[in-house]
């Protein structure tokens, strides 16, 4: 069995009826493996890991068929055993290091708070693991900033304090939500190494959610690629780098300025459909070139050699390899919810 | 630098420096930050600047002085031929109208309470004598030329995604057809899908209206396409500037050689030299003696913390470190001290 099971998860917000704003995501990742979930603004990968961490209050609402983390079912598991695994098992690191830690206690506090709440420790044997967990993440002269207050951190500093706190519980799951967004490109590259040694290190899975499709590939070998809150494409790396099976996956990785000739970047013409202009069929078909009359009902994701993918035309197939891709036909009814 | 300029220069800085005092409280005296420092460059009609470097290298103060928002401490600036410092209230007027601006966030660069097109319209209400109805017929012009539709005129800022918006930002910056575009970060909040729509865009306007472009930047892979000359900044003096296909086909500052293998690629290749630089940005109030790169260089030297590197000219562009002549040939990065 999987660490992390996700089977049908949907989000909404305001009320039953309202637009998902994640749709029909299924997702499952083991031990020890990286994976990374690509997608731009509004493709619902922020959504569905404040889903997993139980973030989304009302009104949104969360229902899927299936939610196992750890043996736990994440849908119903409530109250002290909840707060017992999240935080835990299962941490976050946040995209912006400067509203993510709380600028009234110092870093020390915070750090120790955490290994109070999940481990137990008190006192000075908090206070220790709290500066091995520092040097862990390679802050220079961590003694003295056990007492620094996150103003007196620069962004790379506070990130690693961050980190810090995330790993305390020694987490099997580690989510990492743009977690180097808000650097500068030298503390980016610092950030990931240190990411992914920590997760080599200690055996942890890590979910990466990003936008940069460069960072997806010097890291992660497993990707999903989200649009408008349904997963369109499911591959690895490189090969889904080369040869991306779904329409959206080539426009995003056409539209990247890595060659720079200098001639004119390819465009997907409009932008993401807001929560009232979804399209009935296929998600991207008002801004594909490739766009057939099929289009008009809803693709389904369908599994084949290389991965995943949802469209009725996928690009770059070898003969014979394309899936029979069929218009989707899941309820999105069912499962259990939950609402706070 | 290139010599088969036509024209003159649009754009001439010379030493342009910029120093802040920064108060340290009621018993100590004040100390000086030296926010930009000795940055030359020429621009040519046509052709665009990058700036590249990271959060303090100076990046925004240069913008701020070329757009004549804050007077610079000392150095000349040259705006089409003229000479900025003691020009009179008049030609100060005259000589901003032609270095117009775009900025980062199009969520806050834009007045949400002003419909589109009377924002086109004020520089023109401003700097010109057009009628109203003259004004109009240029307005509808240009946001035909950035791709909005002639019905946005009367639209807020709110109804508009974040490209649009960028694209209206640029739109009210050329509506007087500056001789100089400033793009400070203009593409850094919006999606790649998104950001290949406004960087086409800018590339349209430039080759319709031959304006030149000082683009400031941290992401390399951008600048790499947009750029014909590239700056890179250290803590707020020139490390290395030259044309963009020597810098980026062999860096010879290792602060621009760090910044390029610190760049995520899309296809990375695995004999990538991954050139870590340790630690952090230093203390812009008491920056390091000699090169202000020696704290995380990992080349520095001796000399390196004594002697602070002049910039010069190696290998068809300006450089600023002791040892630059040694990365010319490559392969050789091991320096005896």
């Amino acid at each position: 069995m999987s660490l992390l099971d996700i089977h049908n998860l949907n989000v909404r917000f305001g009320g039953r009826d309202a637009p998902p704003v994640v749709e029909g995501l299924d997702l499952s990742i083991d031990a020890g493996e990286v994976l990374a979930i690509v997608g731009e603004s509004g493709s619902g990968k922020s959504v569905t890991m404040m889903a997993l961490m139980g973030l989304i209050d009302h009104p949104g609402i969360v229902t899927a068929d299936q939610m196992q983390f750890l043996g736990h079912d994440l849908l119903t598991i409530r109250g002290r055993k909840r707060r017992q695994l999240i935080g835990k098992d299962m941490a976050m690191v946040f995209q912006d290091p400067m509203t993510a830690l709380n600028p009234a206690y110092t870093v020390g506090y915070q750090i120790e708070e955490v290994l109070r709440q999940h481990l137990n420790l008190k006192g000075s044997a908090a206070r220790k693991r709290a500066l091995e967990l520092l040097e862990r993440v390679e802050i220079p002269a961590a003694e003295s900033r056990l007492d620094a207050y996150p103003h007196q951190l620069s962004g790379g500093m506070s990130q690693r304090v961050a980190i810090a706190m995330a790993i305390a519980g020694e987490p099997r799951l580690l989510i990492a939500d743009e977690p180097t967004t808000a650097l500068d490109v030298t503390i980016q590259a610092q950030i990931m190494d240190l990411l992914l040694a920590l997760q080599r290190d200690q055996g942890m899975a890590l979910i990466l959610i990003t936008h940069d499709l460069a960072v997806v590939a010097e890291t992660a070998r497993d990707v999903c690629v989200m649009y408008a809150g349904q997963a369109v494409e499911k591959g690895h790396i490189p090969t889904l780098f080369d040869a991306p099976a779904h329409p959206y996956t080539e426009a995003l990785l056409a539209a990247i300025p890595e060659q720079g000739q200098g001639e004119r970047l390819a465009t997907l013409p409009g932008i993401v459909p807001g929560r009232y202009d979804r399209p009935t069929g296929c998600l991207l078909a008002p801004r594909c070139p490739y766009v057939q009359n099929r289009c008009q009902k809803r693709p389904a994701l369908e599994p084949y050699d290389r991965g995943a993918v949802r469209c009725f035309f996928p690009r770059n197939m070898a003969p014979g390899e394309a899936p029979s891709v069929s218009a989707e036909h899941r309820l999105e009814v069912g499962g259990h919810h939950y609402a706070h | 630098m290139p010599t088969e300029h036509s024209a003159d220069p649009v754009l001439t800085a010379r030493d342009l420096t910029r120093h802040y005092h920064v108060s340290r409280g009621l018993f100590k005296g004040d100390a000086v930050v030296r926010a930009l420092n000795g940055v030359s460059f020429e621009l040519y009609p046509g052709q665009t600047l990058a700036v590249v470097g990271e959060s303090g290298c100076g990046k925004s103060t240069l913008a701020r002085a070329l757009t004549l928002i804050e007077e610079p401490t000392s150095g000349s600036l040259q705006i089409g031929g003229r000479e900025v410092a003691g020009a009179s209230r008049a030609d100060r007027a005259q000589l901003r109208r032609d270095v117009q601006m775009v900025f980062q966030n199009p969520y806050a660069s834009l007045n949400p309470r002003q419909k589109i097109g009377d924002q086109l319209a004020e520089p023109l209400i401003i700097n010109t004598s057009l009628s109203r109805s003259e004004r109009r017929e240029h307005v509808q012009e240009m946001m035909r030329q950035v791709g909005l539709r002639p019905e946005h005129y009367q639209r807020y800022p709110h109804m508009f995604s974040g490209g649009q918006r960028q694209r209206i930002a640029l739109a009210r910056a050329m509506m007087l057809t500056p001789k100089v575009l400033i793009a400070d970060e203009p593409t850094s909040a919006l999606d790649v899908s998104i950001q290949a729509q406004v960087l086409n865009l800018f590339k349209d306007l430039q080759e319709e209206f031959g304006t030149a472009y000082v683009f400031i930047s941290h992401n390399l892979a951008v600048v790499r396409h947009v750029a014909d000359q590239v700056l890179v900044m250290y803590l707020g003096k020139p490390a290395e500037m030259g044309p963009r296909d020597k810098l980026y086909e062999r860096p010879l500052h290792p602060y621009t050689q760090a910044l390029l293998s610190a760049t995520p690629s899309l296809r990375p290749a695995p004999d990538k030299p991954r050139i870590k630089i340790q630690g952090e940005l230093p203390n812009p109030l008491s920056p390091p003696s000699g090169c202000v790169f020696n704290t995380r260089c990992p080349h520095a030297t001796e000399h390196c913390r004594q002697e602070e590197p002049a910039l010069r000219e190696v290998d068809g562009r300006q450089v600023a470190c002791h040892y630059a002549e040694r990365f010319v040939e490559g392969g050789e990065i091991s320096i005896a001290s």
